[in-house]
């Protein structure tokens, strides 16, 4: 008797639910309906960023930005007579997650481009989807080259990118020690579990060889490693000039305090991954006077305009370097579409890949057709002073 | 080199002996592995962090208060996990299991409340380092080094010494004679647990201190339990010995081998070890005891 009565009770209790939610899924399918035919006036963007999770910090700056240069662009006018809108999911920084908000822009939302994402794990990911619905993306600081050209060598016809890649980021690091360092001695800590680390080590390690100095040490330690001494006593016995540390900022700022207690007084040198305020709270003394490559900072001279907009609007600096790379993707994206004549996939990806000398914020954009990356972009130097970021060049590899 | 070498290794060693008493000291009495230890180790760190940069406390006295947070946490494990196993006579395995339930607890607890984030101890010692003989050793491990050893020499007075030591050393020995003779059990466990607490919080204040606090820092007692199986479980100089064992040795791996075989090394020894010498080097071949 009373198992019946708990079952006649899930049963109402269901039934309940199943009408509650066709009611809800009613109510949506007839919204959108009605949004629909406002909304073919409207160009619609897709924008694949971070907003929870780890990365969140960098997601929703980026965010703000490109909604405010949107709001900019539709007041003025918007683009061949139409409004932009974008429609912005959040990643989590998370390839499964990333992979279904991209399937959701192009098949439900149908968007013509997307903006994003930001990590080259969840940029290589969401390809399979871009590549099928032929739908071009822009990956705003994914800068490991498979994006957009993965092992078997053929450019992916709708990946592209604004930022700067690895081997290059590498070259800028190795010519920084050797020219403005005077460096003739370097060595090399990194990560042998990221491929981020153990790349970012050897394009600089070739470049630097290139260029007539010497790698005096490479030491690797595994991913998660808290000591590292043992590696760092080696690289002391070598007597660097420079250490260069492709890791994100924790390793490094740790690496760093390790290094002082051993009296090593070499310059620390790391890559775009170190930009971020951790480096500092973690590494304190160790790590000031330290440099490394940057994609952008807030002082460079070319993007004050920007800054001083966002922080009217926000009330605080954005978190760079995501919101310049998405505000750059947006004007190649309009770019594009303006020289296409079309919002069709495949014109957009066909325009963008002839993008010649565009003013975006961070300089002139021109992409390789062959591999779908900016030329020439060039890239900060910042340097840990007084325990803050400061900006030291804008630099250009030879 | 070598002797650089030898330093480093001694004061990783250091820190693992610590680790590896406070685990030791458990195993004796209960002989299971108290895999909540290290989870212990983690609350300690994030107590004296919080102490010595938010309330601001002042270094020696977050430092203590580390310590008795600690000791008071493995106290109240012990009382809400482990006292009702103890109770209904439940095998070691049990106990095991619930220490890694209490650890993974305890690890999310800290995610939900605190969150993900690194924090690192202000600057206490400036960065400076003594010289020996041309090898440089940082001022804070020298310290650690130090500091280690005499927290682990007052532990062997105090159980060579006074009365409760008495009880606890024959407790590791045979805990039904032990109770046989009127020593009160539940009281004892009690005590163990807070000496093991006690060097928790001592351990994670240095590994806060050295590298940073983070919530799943726990994961390097791995390194204790390697460190006591060594020195032999259950015995208390054997874990000091099997700590600093692994330590130097871990460190002539990285420096004359390679770095990244390292920890691949660490746990080749201990498999050895338990096919060997089942009992480490110091340690009693123990028969099941709760």
């Amino acid at each position: 008797m009373k198992i019946s009565r708990k079952i006649s009770i899930l049963l109402i209790a269901i039934i309940l639910l199943l009408i509650f939610t066709s009611a809800c899924s009613s109510n949506t399918s007839t919204s959108s309906q009605n949004n629909q035919s406002k909304e073919s006036d409207f160009i619609k963007i897709g924008h694949l960023v971070a907003l929870t999770g780890d990365a969140s910090m960098w997601g929703q700056s980026e965010k703000n930005a490109l909604e405010m240069e949107v709001e900019k662009i539709n007041k003025s006018g918007g683009i061949n007579g139409k409004q932009i809108k974008i429609i912005a999911y959040d990643t989590r920084a998370d390839a499964v997650e990333a992979v279904n908000a991209a399937k959701r822009l192009v098949e439900q939302d149908k968007v013509i481009a997307i903006i994003g994402p930001a990590q080259s794990g969840v940029s290589n990911a969401i390809s399979s989807v871009t590549e099928q619905a032929k739908i071009p993306f822009i990956a705003t600081t994914a800068t490991n080259p498979l994006v957009t050209v993965p092992k078997e060598g053929q450019v992916r016809k709708y990946a592209f990118r604004v930022c700067f890649i690895d081997p290059f980021q590498g070259r800028v690091a190795a010519q920084f020690a050797y020219t403005k360092l005077n460096a003739k001695k370097a060595a090399i800590l990194y990560d042998v579990g990221s491929d981020y680390s153990s790349w970012l080590a050897k394009y600089f390690e070739d470049s630097f060889k290139e260029i007539g100095g010497d790698i005096v040490a490479k030491e690797a330690f595994r991913s998660g490693e808290l000591d590292y001494r043992a590696m760092l006593g080696k690289i002391k016995q070598a007597n660097p000039e420079v250490i260069f540390i492709p890791t994100a900022q924790k390793e490094a700022a740790l690496a760093a305090k390790q290094a002082r207690d051993l009296g090593i007084k070499a310059t620390f040198l790391g890559g775009d991954n170190w930009g971020s305020p951790d480096l500092v709270t973690l590494g304190g003394s160790a790590v000031e006077g330290a440099y490394f490559v940057n994609l952008t900072a807030i002082e460079d001279p070319d993007i004050q305009g920007f800054i001083k907009e966002y922080k009217e609007k926000f009330n605080q600096d954005p978190v760079l370097p995501n919101p310049v790379m998405a505000i750059d993707a947006l004007y190649m994206l309009i770019d594009a579409i303006k020289r296409a004549g079309s919002l069709d996939g495949m014109a957009l990806a066909e325009a963008m890949e002839k993008t010649k000398d565009l003013k975006v914020l961070t300089g002139n954009l021109t992409i390789d057709p062959a591999t779908h990356n900016p030329l020439n972009k060039p890239a900060i130097i910042q340097q840990v002073k007084d325990g803050k970021f400061i900006y030291v060049e804008k630099y250009v590899t030879h | 080199m070598l002797l650089q070498t030898l330093i480093t290794g001694l004061s990783i060693g250091g820190v693992y002996a610590l680790m590896a008493v406070g685990y030791s000291l458990v195993f004796s009495i209960l002989n299971f592995s108290n895999f909540a230890h290290g989870t212990i180790i983690m609350l300690g760190a994030y107590i004296g962090y919080f102490l010595v940069s938010h309330i601001k406390l002042g270094f020696y006295f977050s430092f203590l208060g580390a310590i008795l947070g600690a000791a008071l946490l493995a106290l109240i494990n012990v009382k809400l996990a482990y006292d009702p196993l103890i109770k209904r006579k439940a095998p070691p395995l049990y106990l095991m299991i619930t220490a890694m339930g209490v650890s993974i607890f305890l690890e999310n607890m800290v995610y939900v409340t605190v969150g993900s984030h690194f924090y690192s101890y202000p600057e206490i010692f400036k960065k400076s380092s003594i010289n020996i003989l041309g090898s440089e050793i940082g001022v804070l491990d020298f310290f650690a080094l130090i500091f280690s050893f005499v927290a682990i020499y007052l532990l062997h007075l105090y159980l060579t010494k006074t009365k409760i030591g008495t009880a606890i050393r024959a407790a590791s020995y045979d805990m039904t004679a032990a109770s046989l003779y009127g020593v009160n059990m539940s009281k004892l466990i009690g005590i163990v647990f807070l000496l093991a607490g006690c060097f928790a919080g001592l351990a994670g204040v240095f590994m806060g201190m050295k590298y940073m606090v983070y919530p799943t820092m726990g994961w390097i007692t791995n390194k204790a339990y390697i460190a006591a199986v060594i020195g032999g479980l259950g015995s208390l100089p054997g874990a000091v010995i099997g700590g600093v064992i692994l330590g130097v040795l871990e460190t002539f791996v990285s420096v004359y081998i390679s770095s990244v075989i390292r920890d691949v090394f660490s746990f080749t020894l201990v498999i050895v070890f338990l096919i060997i010498m089942p009992a480490g080097l110091l340690g009693k071949y123990l028969e099941e005891k709760v």
